[in-house]
């Protein structure tokens, strides 16, 4: 049974100071095991202007056990996967301490995002760019906050449709189906 | 004998530059402490008689002015004659050159008190003489203090013995009592130094002094205590976020002071069993409330006491 009221009174906590920290827990299901947590990208690094989701599940030994967490944006980082999201730091598996809390592991995530550990890398491919070729991985990692981490506005990204040669209302309709997801949208355009 | 004074001649007698200072340092401490320790026999002395003819007036008397607030004073006190003292003795192991003389000053300290610990404890003395103006080291200073620390100690048994023998029903917790407050009684001087002299050794005895703050303060002011220890206790578990009860509050099972509930140190201790605070794995039967500090203070009295008999 999970402890419901202690994850109750954490999203309380967090609310009250998301203005300071820029990090939201919000609930997914009615249940509170299913949670999404955003964090913006620290300054000063290539992630910086980006918000980035986290999914987060409670297990039921909660908080005896870590939280699952694994990154619903995409990230270019060595030590979370650029496939699946999944994040490799020791907080979130053998060094969980039932002290800290949904949000302290976020700003945990949040120091990983801009200090990253390549030697223990959890994707092999981006881990070797960044030990071998720095500025390559700067890029691309920008390059990946734009294009994923970026929540820009509707009308910004029907401009950017359209000028790939869309239809206006063609490009609306995907959009909305799509949940706002440019690059949902645009395959749907794509195969449609 | 005859052979400590020969080597304490030829020790002297090939007396290099250190050795000079070193000596003319030790007459002029010898010289100041002996004053002290004069004056301490004085007031010992006459205070024995004054308790005497005061016994009964004392012992009613404090327990009427008890429950102020001042507990850490008297401690202080404590230590500070208690460090006197010592200092006293120590001096005394330098102006005597020969062990005889140091059993003579005995008996002249704890006059007609039993022989038993004392007169064990300056065989240890004549020993450590020997041995010190055979060698005549640097370690001299040092082995000097450690035994004659362990000659205090006994000598606390001594005094603490006549004391009894004196006062027949002093309960330890309200000789405290009565030593915080005889502080404040300022109409005569020479019972309260008597008081507090004793009392120094007496704590000192049943706990070396790192226990000694605390024993104090528990014994005679328990309320007092229990605000201290609550200063640094969160209202509620920081693990499960339920309101920490009386018992929970007094709970603290790992010594980098992470505090939770009962129910959470049960459901970690049944998983791999660490710290939510410092992550390092609980020890076993750590399960200790706060005020059971004691078995600490006693461990290291032991070792302290071991050490001494090693030396011997």
């Amino acid at each position: 049974m999970i402890d419901i009221s202690r994850v109750q009174k954490e999203l309380q906590d967090c609310e009250k100071d998301r203005d300071s920290s820029g990090i939201r827990v919000c609930p997914k299901s009615d249940n509170l095991t299913r949670l999404t947590g955003t964090i913006p990208g620290p300054i000063g690094t290539p992630y910086e202007g980006g918000t980035f989701q986290i999914d987060i599940t409670i297990p039921e030994g909660y908080p005896f056990e870590p939280p699952k967490m694994q990154f619903s944006t995409k990230v270019w980082h060595p030590n979370i996967s650029s496939q699946s999201g999944a994040i490799c730091l020791d907080v979130l598996k053998d060094q969980w301490s039932p002290a800290l809390t949904l949000k302290t592991a976020l700003v945990s995530v949040q120091a990983l995002l801009s200090a990253p550990e390549p030697k223990d890398p959890q994707d092999a491919v981006v881990a070797e760019q960044y030990m071998k070729n720095y500025q390559v991985f700067v890029s691309t990692a920008r390059y990946w906050t734009q294009t994923f981490a970026k929540n820009s506005s509707l009308e910004d990204k029907v401009k950017r449709l359209v000028e790939m040669g869309f239809g206006d209302a063609q490009v609306r309709s995907a959009i909305e189906s799509s949940g706002g997801d440019e690059n949902l949208a645009l395959e749907k355009l794509c195969s449609g | 004998m005859i052979s400590d004074s020969i080597t304490n001649a030829s020790a002297s007698a090939a007396p290099s530059a250190r050795d000079m200072g070193k000596k003319k340092r030790q007459t002029n401490r010898a010289a100041k402490l002996k004053q002290s320790k004069l004056g301490l026999r004085r007031e010992q002395w006459l205070s024995q008689v004054a308790m005497i003819n005061k016994g009964d007036k004392e012992e009613t008397c404090p327990n009427r002015k008890t429950g102020n607030g001042k507990t850490v004073l008297p401690v202080e006190n404590l230590e500070v004659q208690r460090g006197g003292e010592e200092e006293a003795h120590h001096h005394e192991s330098f102006i005597s050159n020969s062990p005889n003389s140091i059993l003579n000053s005995i008996p002249d300290f704890s006059s007609g008190s039993s022989s038993g610990s004392g007169g064990s404890c300056s065989g240890n003395i004549t020993e450590e003489e020997e041995e010190d103006a055979a060698a005549d080291d640097d370690d001299n200073d040092d082995g000097c203090l450690d035994d004659w620390e362990a000659f205090a100690d006994a000598l606390a048994a001594d005094e603490e013995k006549k004391h009894e023998k004196v006062n027949p029903p002093p309960e330890e917790h309200e000789s405290v009592i009565k030593q915080s407050a005889s502080l404040r009684d300022s109409s005569d001087v020479k019972p309260v130094r008597k008081q507090k002299s004793n009392q120094a050794w007496r704590a000192d005895d049943k706990l070396r002094p790192q226990g000694l703050p605390n024993l104090g303060k528990q014994r005679s002011f328990p309320v007092m205590n229990m605000h201290f220890s609550s200063v640094a206790v969160p209202s509620s578990c920081p693990i499960c976020y339920e309101d920490l009860d009386l018992t929970d509050s007094s709970f603290l099972p790992c010594p980098c002071g992470f505090r939770l509930c009962l129910f959470c140190h049960k459901t970690i201790c049944d998983g791999d069993g660490r710290c939510p605070g410092c992550r390092k794995p609980y020890e076993k039967n750590t399960v200790k409330v706060e005020t059971s500090v004691h078995p600490g203070g006693l461990t290291i009295r032991l070792a302290r006491s071991s050490s001494m008999f090693c030396r011997s």
